[in-house]
């Protein structure tokens, strides 16, 4: 399966930074509004109050979304909910934080969904995709994906990919009544199947909002300029580097790996 | 039709005019002719010319959508009469064929109407300006008619003295053209504006005009026209004189402009070994990078600025956590940082060197920062 690859990388992996295209981004979070957003994470908030995986992915969003225009003012940010299907929860695009904080106002739970439909969520992906690159933009979807038992579906022909799809997923501990294994591989079917660029997919069943937010981060990755996730070498830790190991300034050392 | 819509016809015209048009034409406001029918008829069309705006009104009558419409211009243009065709009136033509051909239906009339009058109006301001009765202004016309683009007009200005403005279009390069990965969608353009105070009274005082360089707004991303330092006007200059000087000048600058794309470039690229491979960086101005970083399992990003004087003028960095947030949810940054080791003779891969190891440090400072935010919110 051809994936468009980003043109940021030397053979050997090493870093380059060619002047190619740089489109600005329209991102749509589709977030999972079945009862197991409600779960609650491992630590609890301020006066001990419980924090949900909800509560935490409203936060994360924020920080995205500040993050992003921080990087570049121009990207703009819609959204939408995830039960049996998917549908619109603001679908007006917005660089706008004050909208986006509006919009994830409004998201609640509704209740159990039982089974999960990507089908009609790429539907209104690949029409708004349509819309961006009229505009010069590119389109990524961003699902966050709560259910430990419930692999999603879709139906969706071979060959459409116009917008890229990036997945987290949060989950219970895996154990005989569930199945996070199978959800996880179900979802890395589903980001292979349709995105465009490479699309990145983070799980985590430890309950803690750091660990979200950490990989919030590395999705702030642009589309265009992404390197395999296989390599993703993120976050880079700034640790004083022992003398010895030290090239001296100004030499370049070509083996050091892909970043 | 519902009241505040604009009949269809008009509409097409006008979408049409927003859509096509080569220069940027904004509508400024719409109302209606007749508070009985309430249909949005009339229009100001806020028009470029000469680095400056003209405001005409466009007066459809939606009783009578088959019409023309009526344009009626700004006060100060009372002269400007592109409907009579006179017999001394030499080569000012008038768009009858446009309005005596007039068909509504037609969604490519009304812009073409406008442009026609615009060019109209040039031709009319020319022609106001060649009256003057000021030996300097006749001169410098006389020198300077050969270049193309020129647009020029009379104005009042300051204390009730005329001036005549000229905006000269400098430098015959594609600046688009000159960017690897261009992203522009218009092309850029560089202006000089020279204004000339004129009338006989003025002969006696100091001829300098008054200079200004205008671009097109995109071009600040690759050159800024604040940074410029105009050469000197010096006295009994003229514009065909200083033109080509200037033009020099700005055409060398533009190119170490592009060059300097570059040099920033290469900073970052050198960064990337240390820092990581960047979230985000923009590969055609390379005037900004974006880093995520850790120290133990403090986790933030690092946003570096380049500006366009790098390395000359040092870049300016601001840290943002991942784990800190203000009362209203966003992540807690830092002041921008200005302080730190710097030389811009240094090889880029030293520059990157002394920004690790000082980022090493700051990081701390940033997290006490950060916890301290936290801890005043309490």
């Amino acid at each position: 399966m051809e994936r468009t690859e980003a043109q940021n990388s030397t053979p050997q992996g090493r870093y380059t930074l060619l002047p190619s295209r740089y489109s600005s981004e329209d991102i749509i979070f589709c977030i999972d509004v079945d009862t197991e957003s409600l779960v609650e994470m491992k630590v609890t908030g301020p006066n001990g109050r419980p924090i949900t995986r909800l509560d935490s992915i409203k936060q994360a969003i924020l920080l995205f979304i500040n993050a992003k225009l921080s990087i570049n003012p121009d990207h703009r940010f819609a959204f939408a909910t995830l039960a049996k299907s998917a549908s619109w929860l603001r679908k007006e695009f917005s660089s706008e934080v004050e909208s986006a904080m509006d919009a994830l106002r409004l998201l609640s739970v509704d209740s159990s969904s039982g089974h999960a439909d990507l089908t009609q969520l790429f539907k209104l992906a690949t029409h708004e995709a349509k819309k961006s690159r009229a505009q010069n933009r590119i389109l990524r979807v961003f699902v966050i994906y709560c259910r430990s038992s419930i692999p999603p579906q879709h139906q969706w022909p071979v060959n459409q990919k116009i917008f890229t799809l990036d997945v987290v997923y949060l989950h219970d501990k895996p154990g005989p009544d569930n199945c996070p294994q199978k959800v996880y591989d179900a979802l890395v079917d589903a980001l292979e199947h349709v995105t465009e660029y490479e699309g990145y997919i983070f799980e985590s069943g430890q309950g803690l909002s750091r660990v979200l937010f950490r990989h919030m981060c590395i999705l702030l990755s642009h589309p265009q300029q992404r390197c395999l996730q296989d390599l993703v070498d993120l976050p880079k830790s700034l640790t004083k580097k022992s003398p010895t190991a030290d090239s001296a300034p100004g030499e370049e050392n070509p083996a050091v790996s892909s970043q | 039709m519902a009241i505040n819509t604009v009949p269809p016809l008009i509409a097409a015209q006008l979408n049409y005019l927003l859509s096509n048009s080569p220069l940027p034409i904004n509508v400024e406001q719409m109302w209606s002719g007749s508070k009985h029918h309430g249909l949005l008829d009339r229009f100001t069309l806020v028009i470029p010319f000469c680095l400056d705006y003209i405001r005409w009104d466009v007066i459809y009558n939606a009783l009578y959508p088959l019409a023309a419409p009526d344009i009626i211009f700004g006060p100060e243009d009372e002269s400007f009469r592109p409907y009579h065709v006179g017999g001394g009136d030499g080569d000012l033509k008038s768009p009858r064929k446009s309005l005596s051909d007039w068909n509504c239906k037609d969604p490519t009339w009304l812009l073409s109407l406008i442009l026609e009058l615009r060019e109209l109006y040039m031709t009319y301001q020319r022609k106001r300006v060649g009256e003057v009765d000021d030996e300097r202004l006749k001169f410098e016309l006389s020198t300077i008619v050969p270049r193309e683009g020129i647009e020029m007009y009379m104005r009042s200005g300051i204390e009730k003295t005329e001036e005549v403005k000229f905006a000269v279009p400098l430098l015959g390069v594609d600046i688009n053209k000159m960017v690897t990965g261009c992203p522009w969608r218009h092309q850029q353009k560089i202006f000089l504006e020279v204004i000339f105070p004129v009338g006989r009274k003025y002969r006696h005082a100091p001829s300098t005009p008054r200079l200004k360089l205008v671009a097109s707004p995109e071009l600040k991303a690759l050159f800024s026209t604040e940074d410029f330092r105009l050469p000197p006007w010096l006295d009994d200059m003229c514009m065909a004189e200083y033109l080509p000087i200037l033009e020099g000048l700005l055409q060398s600058q533009i190119v170490d402009a592009v060059s300097s794309i570059d040099v920033r470039r290469k900073f970052i690229v050198a960064l990337a070994p240390l820092f990581g491979r960047p979230v985000e960086a923009d590969p055609v101005f390379c005037r900004k990078v974006a880093f995520l970083t850790s120290s133990g399992v403090f986790t933030f990003l690092v946003h570096f600025s380049l500006p366009l004087q790098f390395p000359k003028q040092q870049p300016v960095l601001m840290l943002q956590s991942s784990q800190h947030f203000n009362p209203s949810g966003a992540p807690i940054k830092s002041p921008v940082i200005t302080e730190f080791p710097w030389s811009s003779t240094w090889e880029s891969s030293e520059m990157a060197e002394r920004f690790f190891d000082f980022l090493v440090e700051e990081c701390l400072n940033f997290k006490k920062y950060c916890n301290e935010s936290l801890l005043q919110q309490r």
